[in-house]
């Protein structure tokens, strides 16, 4: 057999496009967009193979995420929840904003009433959302408790009436989980097939990170710089509530955000709790719920719920799994 | 043997030629397999980039919003918000950055501050739930 000059030059050159082409086509196209809406950052990312309609498709989501912010926010005064908590009246709301309503009801239900969006008077009270919170009276607390509970709000169809006229809808502990829900719908009808969105913690998943699952890093409630524990997650939702989130400190003691509706003071019993479940809607109410029951409690009501599965850390730092979550983590 | 009868009939040039392909396919996989590292910050208010700069270039800069100024300052190749009129100073609080991917945020203020090129190297995680 022999070799002449001008084939080994051609062939070297051909072994040298090929492999370059490889590796070009090996690399997956993402784009990664932020916004800052719903008070928080939010971050879209999509995968795929074609760049052409990702940018058009993250559009999208971020149109759907700041509907659901129009409709749900008692910042905006046409919104659902604000029309709601100005009328004494039933109010016609958007079917989103019924569904929420109707999941949120369940949720509160099911845990007890720990789970609870009738407590804006009581957030109010506290200040929490506004440059000076302060720690209130009991005495001026009890009235902001009065009328509250799963039964609270009365639901038929999109039409909604309050028990007590004065009455004041928050849905911060699940309209967040639900406008990701969106976002993520919006991609899925934009034939996107790999992607995630992450609201603040708030964090859905579409498919895998095409050919690997999405690694998802759980922050310490301790150490704002440290992992606690990474999942490995595909086409699921996870929220994380903790006692770190949004607090002030008075005399030594940290007040946070995680009202417990039974006393109207924040619940004592966890620093943090991730839950995992099919929509972030859920995962959001569920989170909320179960940080106010506490670790164990918390972890049979997650039990409780179907396809959910929950990763608490008690007060004193102990840290429990649900079932499904035991051999999935990978400690540091 | 094939291999050898080559080598004797090959001239300097040749082995030149050959010396200059396999160190292009050396710089290539290089190049195209991981990359250099990210160098810029990237400044956005509603979608919309306000700001963009190198990260190695050290400099403090003014950016309005719609509380007033916020400092952002650019050193030793980390950003980091040094004075904001927000009430929390959360952004400040949140430190220097300096990888592909980080943010900062100033809700309030309404900008977000975020470090853009391609990774050193692969990350532990994709994504934090917090």
């Amino acid at each position: 057999m022999s070799l002449n000059r001008p084939l080994v030059i051609l062939l070297l050159f051909g072994v040298l496009a090929l492999f370059a082409l490889q590796q070009c086509r090996d690399k997956p196209q993402s784009l990664s967009r932020s916004r800052l809406l719903m008070g928080t950052v939010v971050e879209i990312t999509v995968l795929g193979d074609a760049p052409e309609g990702l940018e058009g498709a993250v559009t999208e989501a971020f149109a759907a995420l700041e509907r659901v912010e129009q409709l749900m926010s008692a910042h905006f005064s046409n919104s659902d929840v604000a029309r709601l908590n100005a009328s004494g009246e039933a109010v016609e709301v958007s079917p989103e904003t019924a569904a929420v309503l109707a999941l949120g009801q369940r949720i509160a239900e099911a845990s007890g009433g720990t789970f609870d969006m009738t407590l804006g008077r009581l957030i109010q009270l506290w200040g929490m959302e506004t440059a000076e919170p302060h720690v209130p009276d009991p005495a001026e607390i009890a009235p902001t408790l009065m009328d509250i509970g799963p039964r609270a709000l009365r639901i038929e169809g999109t039409r909604i009436s309050k028990r007590a006229p004065d009455l004041q809808v928050d849905l911060g502990g699940i309209a967040k989980g639900y406008a990701v829900d969106q976002a993520i719908e919006a991609l899925r009808r934009a034939g996107v097939t790999h992607a995630s969105v992450n609201a603040g913690g708030d964090i859905r998943l579409l498919g895998d990170r095409q050919g690997r699952p999405w690694r998802i890093g759980i922050q310490h409630p301790r150490h704002a710089q440290t992992i606690l524990v990474t999942l490995e997650l595909e086409q699921v939702a996870v929220v994380t509530s903790g006692d770190y989130e949004r607090f002030f400190e008075r005399d030594g003691i940290r007040y946070h955000h995680l009202f417990d509706p039974r006393s109207g003071f924040p619940a004592r019993l966890c620093q943090s709790v991730t839950v995992l479940a099919p929509s972030a809607a859920e995962a959001d109410a569920l989170a909320t719920a179960a940080f106010v029951l506490g670790p164990e409690a918390g972890l049979s009501f997650i039990a409780s719920w179907p396809h959910a599965e929950a990763l608490l850390v008690a007060a004193d730092g102990r840290r429990l799994l649900s079932d499904g979550l035991k051999d999935r983590v990978k400690w540091p | 043997m094939a291999l050898a009868a080559l080598l004797r009939r090959m001239t300097p040039l040749d082995r030149l030629i050959v010396l200059v392909l396999l160190l292009a396919s050396a710089a290539a996989f290089a190049l195209i397999g991981h990359g250099p590292r990210g160098t810029r910050v990237v400044v956005e208010r509603q979608g919309q980039v306000i700001f963009s700069a190198p990260l190695g270039v050290d400099r403090t800069v003014t950016l309005n919003g719609p509380l007033g100024e916020t400092q952002l300052r650019i050193r030793d190749g980390h950003a980091g918000i040094i004075s904001s009129p927000c009430a929390h100073k959360v952004c400040i609080g949140m430190g220097q950055i300096a990888q592909q991917g980080e943010l900062l945020a100033c809700v309030p203020n309404d900008l977000l501050v975020r470090i853009e090129g391609q990774e050193a190297e692969e990350p532990s995680h994709d994504l934090i739930s917090r």
